[in-house]
């Protein structure tokens, strides 16, 4: 039982030392900058839209495109993670399926390109 | 551990080459002049399809499995890869115009076609539950994409998402169902499913394995839309665009058909006495459905949504009756009339979306029935083609459709599904109304404004190749037969 | 040979056919058309005439008797029989007897129909007739038979209601046609019971074991009956409805609505003689039954007399000859009756020829008169019209069994073998048949005198326009007349005689303790000479009362006013089946019409069904919302449904 513990002890660490990272950096900005206070910075923080208001209102759709693309390219960074770790045991197999995987994202990622759909305007 | 060993690949090379040739019309697309990319794709991707074909027929002839015994070529699969690679090329072939006149002949819609393609040779070749699901999915999000791919019409975007959340529906239901699989039996490849329900039989299985099976066939029916999972098709089959309708009405019917067949009388073979009385319930309500809200139908889409709902009544049957326990032979004389049923389908429907494709008024595309009044008189050819598909479908003989009727039926004579029969044929009765109808508006009825000319290459040559198919049919019908003998002979080795 | 004998007539039909509908719709070319059929359905009838002939050479010299295989129509179980010629001297005879007369009527046809517009139409029926009736003398199973019988009937039923625009004709046509199915219904019966009993159809069978299955028994109605009687009697009605017997022969009279050739062919030569054929044919079954051999002599002779005195008071002279053809048809059922089978089928043979000139000698007058039909309009025609007039007398000398003409040698045997039979229903035969042979003789010269002799009682127009038959239709008559002298004399050997046992060979059977006709040939000379003697005295009483004494039959009539009225009105049996039948039957058919199938049958059937359709057609459409969460409620539904349903029932 305490075999199964110890080996989580490392993480309590790291949480331990995240709060108190976290704590210091809070207590400082309060404590040492200057406080001028309005309404615009008191506001939440909504990606630059008012934080309160009608939820149907019309919303550029480039904003899915982007989450979309974002989200495609996130995942593919979630394969890579268990492929890097088990690549010793995978072989040679493992790692060309991953670069085709790899050559198909690029294929849409060209196709996206030249599309436009990477271009604000 | 022992390190990963590289496939067989020359077994999925059709599915390779698919792959390679859907990224390099991708590439073709959006690397050429925006004016000529969209028409260049499409016949490339015609070509690509066609060439396919050749592959997948040079394959194999046997059996053979591969990717750790998860995906599987047999005589079965050749037989259905080319009925869905044959539509999915026809249906391309069709686009072409109603895209153009509708302003939105894209490069990304073959390559989307060839896309859903791929899926379906997957699904067909699928060997295990997981490479079942990939094969699904992977069809299923390109036919999402193309069903509102005319963006602009609110009609086709609501095909598209009643499509898509109801196809989510169905997956997560088909996916349930393989985990209680699964998770009842601890395997997800077939033909350890196979062997370890061998016998079973008799002592019973688990009931969760029963649950599951369940489960799947509810995901299933719902690919081949029927009922009760089966309320999508009528409104997706009339929002999408027309040679998006035609797709849907018969490559991904043959394909998921296909994955029925080999996963009942595959892996739960043995355990027909479980589900062969959901087949047949649904098989008698989809074709009862489909003969009776048909009537009422103003538009044609919609009608031959229920048209197709009907036919996969009729196709169940061959699976009702491959549901017999006992005889292999009778089980086999099921699958072979379903496959049978399935290509003579197929024809039928490229034959009939062709015609409906060729409504054009004004440079406007019309679908009401009404809009076929008196084409007896002002296109007599195109009223004949699509009066030999009516004539088909509703099982006239001697053309092609009474064959595949005959066939399901007598194979459910055989498995001694008298009252399924009965049913069948009653259905049919009521269903030869409204197509006997539509022949009935074209000849008697007080002309209307002729459709707009003139009739392209392709079209033409579609019509005059289904037609010539189920004209003749009877005449020579022994290389189909044939093939749909050997196909069915490699699934029951 | 015989093939040749039986299907050109249905090559001439169809060729006729085709030019019937060539012939609609391009009148300009119609005189050519016209004129093709003609040629094309004589032609092929002459051939078939001497193709039958030379048939029926080679079956006398004792040639080939082997039947015809054409192909096998019916195989199921042990149902099964083949299209076969069967080839025996009753068959060819027949098939001889049919040709020729057809073949000269088909020429015979030519002139009298030489105006109507339906050329041909008409001859193609006529050749289309004339294959059903070959088909069915020629046939060698029942149902071949009976796929004749109902032909002949079909091609009766065009020919009578040919000028489809009078009402008559299409009324006569309908009658034919129902009065017969009567009578078919009969035979099928009788060929369902052959079949139960016999386990076949096909004639070499059925005969084979007639012998052995004479003591059997067959249930009907819960009794116990002799199996071969029922058969019997149920085939004789058959018989009696295409031969128009007393009961179901008021359809032959009114049958004289059709062109006179049809009434010439069908209704006096050929088909009304198919059941005496038919019982002949199958006198190994009669022979073994006493019952309905009996039935067969009453009822032949009934309708004799019956027939003979109506006959003496018709107007219509077509009418004459067509009462005196069921009264001819009786005696030839009573011979058959008393198992003198030869000298039935002789008397039908004499007949045909002289029947058939009777009717086209009408015919002749008829054409001759423009139409007229009704004898009182008609009277000392014969300087008009002496071909017609010598033909019309050989045609009565004969039919009244004068010697030396064909009916004096066939009537005679046949009177005889029913004196000869020695029994009960014999005697009833033959001293009914001495009456009607009486009868017979004076209405054949009450017309005479009414047409051809006294003076005149047309109208001018009519006398003016009254002229001799042309060529084509003399020459038919010409060698019917040779056929009405000569064909009793020539015959008689072969049929009846000496030679007859030879002659026949296998095909008629009959019992050894049937000797009537053998008999026949030792009677007292009075019953010999007594139809003669009678003939001879009702010629005398025809010339007293409508030569000599015209007022007498007006006496008569007024005197017997009764007894004149009734047998005026033909015993008043087409009253009597209107009462016990047709209005009944108009009642019942009304009824299940209006109620039964306007309110039950449509009501509850298609148009209830249709409404139901359209009901759940309306109904399965309003399920389709629209709704997404609709649709995915619905799947859920379907697929809780399906577990629950597992659950409930599979586990």
């Amino acid at each position: 039982m305490n075999d199964l513990l110890l080996q989580y002890l490392p993480i309590l660490i790291f949480l331990g030392i995240a709060i108190g990272l976290a704590a210091v950096i809070l207590i400082a900005s309060l404590v040492i900058v200057n406080q001028h206070p309005d309404a615009e910075k008191l506001d939440a923080y909504e990606c630059g839209f008012p934080a309160f208001e009608d939820a149907r209102i019309k919303f550029d759709v480039r904003f899915y495109l982007v989450a979309i693309l974002f989200i495609i390219f996130d995942l593919e960074v979630a394969f890579l993670f268990p492929w890097a770790v088990s690549l010793g045991t995978i072989g040679l197999f493992g790692f060309w399926s991953m670069v085709l995987f790899l050559g198909i994202l690029t294929i849409g990622f060209i196709y996206e390109w030249k599309k436009g759909a990477l271009e604000w305007e | 551990m022992t390190q990963l060993a590289f496939p067989d690949l020359t077994l999925a090379l059709p599915e390779i080459f698919l792959a390679a040739a859907a990224m390099v019309l991708l590439m073709l697309g959006v690397f050429s002049r925006e004016s000529a990319a969209a028409r260049t794709v499409s016949y490339a991707s015609i070509l690509v399809l066609l060439f396919t074909i050749v592959m997948v027929g040079l394959v194999t002839d046997g059996r053979a499995v591969t990717f750790g015994g998860t995906f599987i070529v047999d005589t079965f699969a050749v037989y259905m890869k080319a009925l869905v690679l044959l539509s999915a090329a026809a249906a391309i072939l069709m686009s072409r115009e109603y895209l153009e006149t509708n302003k939105i002949f894209r490069f990304e819609f073959p390559v989307l076609v060839v896309l859903a393609a791929l899926g379906m040779l997957m699904m067909i070749s699928a060997n295990d539950l997981i490479a079942l699901y990939l094969g699904i999915e992977l069809q299923s999000l390109s036919l999402y994409v193309i069903a509102s791919f005319q963006r602009d019409s609110s009609r086709s975007a609501e095909a598209g998402l009643k499509y898509f959340v109801l196809g989510a529906l169905a997956s997560g239901l088909l996916l349930y169902g393989m985990s209680l699989v699964y998770g009842f039996s601890g395997s997800t490849g077939f033909d350890a499913l196979a062997k370890l329900f061998h016998g079973d039989a008799e002592h019973g299985v688990p009931l969760g394995v029963t649950i599951g099976i369940v489960f799947i066939i509810a995901g299933l029916a719902f690919k081949v839309s029927a009922v009760p999972f089966h309320m999508w098709t009528p409104d997706v089959y009339e929002g999408a665009p027309t040679p998006v309708t035609a797709l849907f009405a018969v490559a991904p019917k043959i394909a998921a058909m296909a994955l029925f067949i080999r996963i009942m009388v595959g892996p739960f073979g043995d355990l027909s006495d479980q589900w062969q009385q959901v087949i047949i319930f649904i098989s008698v309500a989809s074709m009862l459905l489909g003969a009776f809200a048909a009537i009422n139908q103003t538009n044609i889409k919609r009608l031959m949504a229920y048209s197709s709902i009907g036919n996969m009544g009729y196709a169940l049957i061959g699976l009702a009756a491959a549901g017999h326990s006992g005889d292999a032979e009778i089980s086999a004389s099921g699958v072979e009339g379903m496959l049978v049923y399935l290509a003579i389908y197929m024809f039928m429907n490229i034959g009939t979306f062709a015609c409906i494709l060729l409504m054009r008024r004004q440079g406007r595309h019309v679908e009401d029935i009404s809009a076929l009044a008196g084409l007896g008189k002002s296109n007599p050819a195109l009223a004949l083609a699509l009066g030999i598909f009516m004539f088909s479908m509703a099982g006239i003989p001697p053309l092609a459709g009474f064959l595949g009727k005959l066939y399901v039926f007598q194979a459910a004579i055989r498995a001694e599904l008298f009252t399924l029969a009965i049913i069948g044929v009653l259905a049919s009765v009521v269903a030869a109304f409204y197509y006997l109808r539509i022949v009935k508006i074209m000849y008697f009825d007080a002309p209307e404004e002729e459709f707009d000319g003139p009739v392209s290459f392709e079209m033409k040559s579609i019509l005059v190749v289904s037609s010539i198919f189920i004209l003749f049919f009877i005449l020579l019908p022994v290389p189909l037969l044939d093939s749909a003998a050997a196909a069915t002979a490699s699934l029951f080795n | 040979m015989y093939l040749a004998a039986v299907f050109l007539p249905l090559i001439g039909a169809i060729i006729a056919g085709v030019l019937a509908f060539a012939k609609h719709g391009a009148e300009d070319r119609g005189p050519g058309l016209d004129r093709a059929a003609q040629w094309v359905t004589s032609g092929a009838m002459l051939l078939a005439a001497v193709a039958a002939i030379f048939a029926l050479m080679d079956i006398v010299s004792g040639g080939n008797t082997q039947a015809v295989e054409i192909f096998t129509w019916i195989d199921s179980g042990s149902l099964e029989f083949s299209w076969e010629l069967r080839s025996d001297t009753l068959s060819i005879v027949m098939v001889t007897m049919v040709t020729v007369v057809s073949s000269m009527i088909h020429v015979y046809s030519i002139g009298y129909m030489g105006h109507d517009p339906g050329i041909p139409r008409f001859m193609g029926y006529l050749s289309l007739f004339t294959f059903f009736m070959l088909m069915l003398v020629s046939a060698n199973n029942l149902v071949q038979l009976f796929f004749g019988w109902e032909g002949v009937g079909l091609a009766s039923y065009l020919l009578i209601g040919f000028w489809y625009d009078r009402p008559a004709a299409n009324a006569a046509a309908i009658k034919a046609f129902v009065v017969n199915r009567v009578g078919d219904f009969g035979f099928a019966l009788g060929i369902f019971a052959t079949f139960m009993l016999f386990d076949s159809v096909s004639f070499d069978t059925i005969f084979g074991l007639a012998g052995e299955k004479a003591g059997a028994t067959m249930q009907v109605f819960g009794g116990e009956f002799h199996a071969l009687t029922v058969i019997c009697l149920l085939l004789f009605v058959g018989a009696m409805g295409k031969s128009a017997q007393l009961g179901l022969h008021t359809w032959l009279p009114d049958a004289m609505e059709g062109p006179t050739p049809v009434s010439a062919l069908i209704h006096a030569a050929t088909m009304v003689t198919a059941g005496v054929f038919m019982v002949a044919r199958l006198s190994p079954l009669f022979e073994q039954s006493e019952i309905a051999l009996n039935v067969v002599v009453i009822v032949g002779a009934s309708t004799a007399i019956f027939a003979a005195t109506i006959g003496c008071v018709q107007n219509d002279i077509k009418r004459v000859i067509a009462y005196s053809t069921m009264s001819q048809l009786g005696y030839m059922f009573f011979a058959l009756g008393v198992s003198a089978y030869s000298a039935g089928m002789f008397h039908l043979i004499t007949h045909a020829f002289f029947k058939a000139l009777l009717f086209l000698g009408a015919g002749s007058v008829i054409h001759a008169m423009s139409d007229e039909q009704d004898m009182r309009k008609m009277g000392g025609l014969y300087k008009l019209i002496p071909v017609t007039y010598v033909l019309m007398w050989i045609g009565s000398l004969a039919l009244a069994g004068i010697w030396p003409f064909a009916g004096f040698f066939s009537k005679d045997i046949v009177l005889e073998a029913a004196f000869a039979a020695n029994t009960g229903v014999g005697q009833y035969a033959f001293w009914l048949g001495i009456v009607a042979a009486f009868l017979t003789a004076f209405y054949s010269w009450r017309l005479l005198i009414m047409t051809f002799h006294g003076t005149s009682r047309a109208d001018e127009v009519t006398l003016a326009h009254v002229h001799e038959s042309p060529k084509v239709m003399l020459i038919p008559l010409a060698v019917l007349a040779l056929g009405a002298i000569f064909a009793g004399f020539a015959l008689f050997t072969f049929f009846v005689g000496e030679a007859a046992p030879e002659f026949w060979g296998n095909s008629l059977f009959v019992l050894e303790s049937h000797k009537a006709l053998e008999d026949a040939h030792h009677v007292p000379l009075w019953v010999k000479f007594a139809p003669l003697v009678v003939g001879l005295a009702g010629i005398l009483l025809a010339y007293v009362m409508y030569m000599f004494a015209p007022d007498l039959p007006k006496a008569l009539a007024s005197g017997f006013a009764r007894t004149y009225r009734f047998v005026l009105n033909k015993w008043y049996f087409d009253e009597l089946y209107d009462i016990l039948f047709v209005r009944p039957a108009f009642v019942l058919g009304r009824g299940f019409w209006k109620s039964g199938d306007g309110d039950l049958i449509d009501g509850v059937g298609p148009d209830g069904i249709a409404a139901a359709v359209r009901d759940i057609a309306r109904r399965a459409g309003a399920v389709q919302s629209g709704y997404l969460y609709h649709y995915a409620f619905a799947m859920l539904l379907g697929i809780a449904g399906l577990v629950t349903w597992f659950l409930v029932v599979g586990g």
